[in-house]
């Protein structure tokens, strides 16, 4: 399968951390995984300790039983660590295939049903792990977007300052932000950004 | 407009065109609204009307899901005391054990609704730090009756209160550790209010951590926090097993301030409006029952159970009947206790109420930019529904869609101008 986060080929395997009340479960899963060339660097039974592990361990993927109430905790942690965020893949008792379905639509998690075999933890991690980069790279997407939307903006306005201040042609205009912009080694936006700043104080 | 005109293929446009009687009552009841029409009915009769007309619940069995928690009281007691079976519908409530969790099964719908934080629905409708889905709340289910903790260590270095703190933290600097209950939630937005009265940021002076109900007290017995906000019985619980005190109760930060609602998802109101208003005027009845301060410790009694809050009856009844201890030796008689009627001033989800929820999320920095205020809190609060269910049960409705608070730092809250009071705080991110 050629996929850039295959735990075999990658040079690291994927780091997994397990949440789990549920001592057997948590053993039988631990296995799963480390047969599935993923390394299990955790395996955690209570919220307690999770803030610091997460942060000392930085695992790539944590597993934590859907009905599991340090839910809320990691909730918080993938909030404040923007950075690193981690998909949180989830086994629950009652995962019929409709609601794992409903749940995978909705953009909640990937569900994992309790008592998973070994041969089908890992495509579950996979698409897992694929979802969540699909995620990442829109909302990364989405972010420059805006960015270059709100750049353009400002080098319009900042090409209109000028014009207006100094009397230059359009052209003269855009032409002096390019230059700075090259002698600062800053991108155009920033230039005209900077420039719309200074002239609030002017 | 004699019959023999008619023919009998006739749809029922045109029928309806051959009877303008019909048809006048048809607008004259669209203008006035079915409940406002069946206020006019006396009870019984409207009773049975609703629940065997066009207006019988779509969707008669609702699973609602509750986390345990003094105030999931009103959900709980609509079921037990069959004031569900009154408006037709079964209420099955189902206890949960995170607020993640209540948020992914009512958006996947393995939940009809929920016994939910104000300000997690609203989150999810603007995708605050997750998926983004349009809710729906029905109805506020309480006011009051939360609180902030603090651990006997503070205690001992002389910290009693947000001064206190302030000049520790100033004094001190460490990492202060405080729990709340989920990012978007009321505790955050209480435990950050109450900080930046006292000149202290939530994000840059001391460590804010999200730790489950029902795990604060354990997580505070092993020195994992100095101090956390929370919902009752969670803060007498930790006076009752001598761990911390009670710092200040979060009626003590805003008056009557909302805190759960009934929550459910746009797309369940849409599908099944008349099992909307039977689950509030159900809900309507049980909270009147509780605010009936006669009823109070039987109610407690049976949310004590392990099938609700699965904590000691004491510990819950005591604050329920405004009884406080705050474990400093000061014990008084609240009476801004925990509300779950107030003559229906607790339940109307005014805009006003939403819109705050939304400037404290734009204030710490979960919304970047300002939303469109008024317009996400007419999407999300069901007033039509609620006022049909107020209709049905005979609660009282307020004037106005916004009310007026005086906040614990004085500053105003009417909902005009959301946007300025969001940019007005002093401390912000």
């Amino acid at each position: 399968m050629p996929r850039s986060k295959d735990p075999s080929t990658a040079p690291e395997p994927l780091r997994v951390m397990i949440v789990d009340s549920d001592p057997e479960r948590s053993r039988n899963l631990r296995g799963a995984l480390t047969l599935a060339g993923y390394r299990v660097v955790a395996e955690l039974r209570e919220s307690i300790a999770l803030p610091d592990a997460v942060q000392g361990l930085k695992p790539h993927i944590v597993i934590v039983a859907a009905d599991s109430p340090d839910r809320d905790t990691l909730e918080h942690i993938s909030l404040t660590t923007r950075n690193a965020p981690r998909p949180v893949v989830m086994f629950t008792q009652d995962g019929g295939a409709e609601t794992i379905r409903a749940a995978v639509k909705a953009g909640v998690s990937a569900y994992v049903v309790d008592g998973l075999s070994p041969e089908r933890i890992r495509p579950i991690l996979e698409v897992a792990c694929a979802r969540f980069e699909a995620h990442q790279a829109l909302a990364e997407r989405l972010a420059e977007t805006e960015r270059k939307l709100a750049e353009r903006k400002a080098v319009e306005r900042a090409k209109g300052l000028l014009m207006q201040r100094r009397g230059l042609s359009e052209d003269e205009a855009y032409r002096e932000l390019r230059r700075l912009a090259m002698q600062t080694g800053k991108r155009l936006g920033e230039v005209a950004e900077t420039l719309l700043a200074a002239a609030h104080l002017l | 407009m004699s019959k023999d005109i008619q023919s009998p293929t006739a749809n029922p446009a045109s029928s309806e065109a051959l009877n303008p009687g019909r048809r006048e009552f048809l607008r004259a009841s669209t203008a006035l609204s079915a409940a406002a029409l069946m206020s006019l009915v006396p009870p019984g009769v409207r009773n049975a009307a609703w629940a065997s007309g066009s207006d019988a619940p779509e969707k008669p069995e609702v699973k609602i899901g509750f986390i345990p928690l003094t105030d999931c009281a009103s959900v709980v007691i609509a079921a037990e005391k069959g004031f569900d079976k009154k408006y037709g519908i079964k209420i099955v409530p189902s206890k949960e054990a995170s607020w993640a969790g209540v948020r992914d099964k009512l958006v996947n719908g393995e939940l009809d609704a929920a016994h939910v934080l104000y300000g997690l629905i609203y989150g999810l409708q603007l995708g605050v730090a997750g998926p983004r889905k349009d809710m729906a709340v029905l109805m506020t289910l309480n006011h009051n009756g939360q609180a902030i903790t603090m651990n006997n260590q503070l205690r001992a270095k002389g910290v009693t209160d947000g001064e206190g703190l302030a000049r520790l933290v100033k004094a001190e600097p460490k990492e202060w550790t405080f729990a709340q209950t989920f990012p978007t939630g009321t505790h955050a937005m209480w435990l950050y209010y109450w900080m930046a009265t006292y000149g202290i940021h939530p994000f840059n002076d001391v460590k804010v951590i999200t730790v489950p109900p029902p795990q604060m007290v354990a997580n505070m017995r092993v020195d994992k926090m100095d101090g956390y906000c929370v919902g009752e019985p969670w803060n007498a619980r930790a006076v009752h097993d001598k761990i911390g005190f009670s710092a200040l109760t979060t009626q003590d930060i805003w008056v009557d301030h909302p805190e759960k609602v009934l929550g459910t998802t746009l797309e369940f109101v849409q599908k099944y409006p008349n099992t909307c208003r039977a689950m509030i005027a159900a809900i309507l009845d049980a909270s009147k029952y509780i605010d009936t301060m006669a009823n109070r410790s039987e109610v407690a009694r049976i949310i004590s159970g392990k099938a609700y809050v699965n904590t000691e009856f004491s510990v819950i009844e005591g604050r329920m009947l405004g009884r406080y201890d705050n474990g400093l030796g000061r014990t008084w008689q609240d009476k801004n206790y925990m509300k779950f009627y107030n003559d229906g001033m607790v339940n109307y989800p005014y805009l006003s109420d939403g819109m705050w929820f939304l400037t404290q999320h734009k204030r710490w920095g979960l919304l970047k930019d300002h939303p469109d205020y008024l317009a996400v809190a007419r999407a999300v609060n069901q007033i039509e529904l609620y006022k049909q269910a107020a209709a049905m049960t005979k609660t009282p409705l307020p004037k106005s869609d916004l009310r007026t608070s005086r906040l614990i730092d004085g500053t105003v809250w009417d909902g005009r101008n959301p946007r300025a009071y969001a940019d007005g705080f002093k401390i912000k991110v």
